[in-house]
């Protein structure tokens, strides 16, 4: 550099510019071979490298496995979880139906708090869910409230979310003299809340893309025992409603049961009825879901709880029977 | 004859005008306000900033320039988003700022966006970021080890520790190979 200093002191600030311009832009690079200040932490050595190169090739292939150890636990559990629900359905026994339901406030609440949320409406609008690899649990609970809607329909709201299945509970402790039944007119127009609800929690998203307005219009959240003080004083006013109209939120409110009552019109196997349903108001009565009107029921808010179902296999209560038995029995004969 | 601090100065402004043009001609762009400021928050002692924008795009933080001397890189930073950008969440991808010395430590990490329903209280909360600092790109980041679980919140912390994890790995290696270079 000096002697460019030599040949002209005008032209060589020009020169000096010129390569101090190339050099920068070669690349700043080279500013790290300089010999560094003392602050500057040493280098990573070549061992370092190697080891990192080890590491980023792990990162890269993802060697770690997916289903690590407590990945399959999970699954198991879950899958022990949604078995043991189909088998309690299957067997249309109440008794087994009252286990799956504290087996999925425990487990699916207050262990994993694993619910399907309107969150997951939301994920789906967006194309943008979790990595398979951390959540295999998740999917499959998802996959199951899917095909389960469509097989039978909204299983998942009756047996396996565990909010359903906690308010369910409940209306099994509460003594029954609390309870108050919507009248019919009122309850029929009710049901369309829901679906007003996922409507406006979609379009809010749609416009402000956040996500968090769950928490004020699910109670999902409660199972991760995290909520602010308006949270818990919402909860504690729907919970204390639910006491008073069972299985309020279930009925009126829940964006997902919404979303599974539209998904349920493609419900393959329901319910069967008998001739004698189109006049008998006896399982119309005993639903507690407000699923049936007259001879119909209601595949939307039918969450497959199989109290009507029950009913209908009751030779003793059922009209079915009960008129069989008696013409059987009849002296004139048929 | 023009005094020696006259023409130290003209030299000097010469330089920096010089350095200034280099810099932009070098694929390196004016970091914008708002990452200015998140990026302050992590490495405070830097006097500029300037941002990278190559196949690891990130940014990299400069001592004050000395006369004379070339450019100091004191530390780099790296929007997860920019270098995992296929690490998606719970609910898409968690944008987090992660700030590393040049010997491949964390400085500082920055949990700035994100859409995760349980973040409020996992990687919300400033226990999460504390974690990561201190920390050599070699130790696992590996949740359940050497960061903490959170119940009920594993697919976004999962996520979220991946991201930074593979991020400053690449970042690391990325430096140190254009550190190597003649």
């Amino acid at each position: 550099m000096t002697h460019t200093f030599r040949l002209h002191r005008g032209f060589s600030h020009g020169l000096l510019a010129i390569f101090f311009w190339l050099w920068t832009s070669v690349g700043v690079v080279s500013a790290m071979t300089q010999p560094d200040e003392g602050e500057s932490p040493p280098p990573l050595s070549l061992d370092d490298l190697a080891a990192l190169d080890a590491l980023l090739e792990e990162d890269a292939q993802g060697t770690a496995p997916i289903l690590d150890e407590s990945a399959m636990l999970d699954l198991a559990a879950l899958g022990v979880v949604l078995v043991f629900a189909v088998f309690s359905f299957l067997r249309k026994d109440d008794r087994l139906k009252v286990i799956s339901l504290v087996l999925s406030v425990v487990y699916l609440g207050f262990v994993k708090a694993s619910l399907v949320s309107v969150v997951d409406v939301f994920g789906a609008i967006r194309w943008s869910l979790p990595a398979l690899r951390d959540g295999q649990a998740y999917y499959l609970l998802i996959l199951f409230t899917l095909v389960s809607t469509v097989v039978w329909g909204r299983l998942y709201c009756g047996r396996i979310c565990a909010f359903g299945a906690l308010t369910q509970l409940m209306d099994r402790v509460v003594p029954a003299r609390f309870r108050i039944e919507p009248p019919r007119w009122l309850d029929r127009r009710l049901v369309y809340a829901k679906y007003v609800v996922l409507v406006a929690a979609v379009l809010y998203f749609l416009v402000t893309d956040d996500t968090l307005v769950y928490r004020y219009i699910e109670p999902f959240w409660m199972f991760t025992l995290n909520g602010n003080v308006v949270m818990w004083t919402l909860l504690a006013i729907l919970l204390l409603a639910t006491v008073f109209v069972r299985n309020l939120y279930c009925r009126y409110l829940c964006s997902v049961g919404a979303g599974l009552g539209l998904l349920s019109n493609l419900t393959m196997f329901r319910i069967k009825r008998w001739n004698e349903c189109q006049t008998c108001k006896l399982c119309e009565k005993v639903c507690e879901w407000g699923a049936i009107d007259g001879p119909n029921i209601s595949v939307s808010e039918c969450v497959r709880c199989d109290d009507c179902e029950r009913l209908y296999a009751d030779e003793d209560k059922c009209p079915h029977w009960l008129i069989q038995k008696r013409v059987a029995t009849s002296p004139t004969g048929r | 004859m023009t005094g020696w601090w006259v023409r130290t100065s003209r030299r000097f402004a010469c330089l920096v005008l010089a350095g200034m043009t280099g810099v932009v001609g070098h694929a390196q762009t004016r970091v914008s306000p708002g990452d200015e400021t998140a990026l302050r928050r992590l490495l405070p002692d830097a006097h500029h900033f300037a941002l990278v924008e190559d196949d690891t795009r990130h940014f990299r933080a400069y001592a004050a320039p000395e006369a004379g001397r070339p450019l100091r890189v004191v530390g780099l930073a790296f929007f997860t988003t920019d270098l995992t950008p296929r690490i998606y969440a719970y609910k898409g991808r968690i944008t987090t700022l992660v700030a590393l010395d040049t010997g491949g430590r964390v400085l500082g990490v920055d949990v700035v966006h994100h859409y995760e329903p349980f973040g409020y209280f996992s990687i919300d909360l400033p226990g999460f970021p504390r974690q990561f600092a201190g920390k050599s790109v070699l130790e696992p980041f590996d949740v359940g080890r050497d960061i903490d679980a959170v119940s009920r919140a594993t697919i976004t912390v999962e996520a979220a520790t991946r991201a930074i994890r593979q991020g400053a790995r690449r970042l690391a290696r990325e430096f140190a190979a254009a550190q190597a270079l003649p």
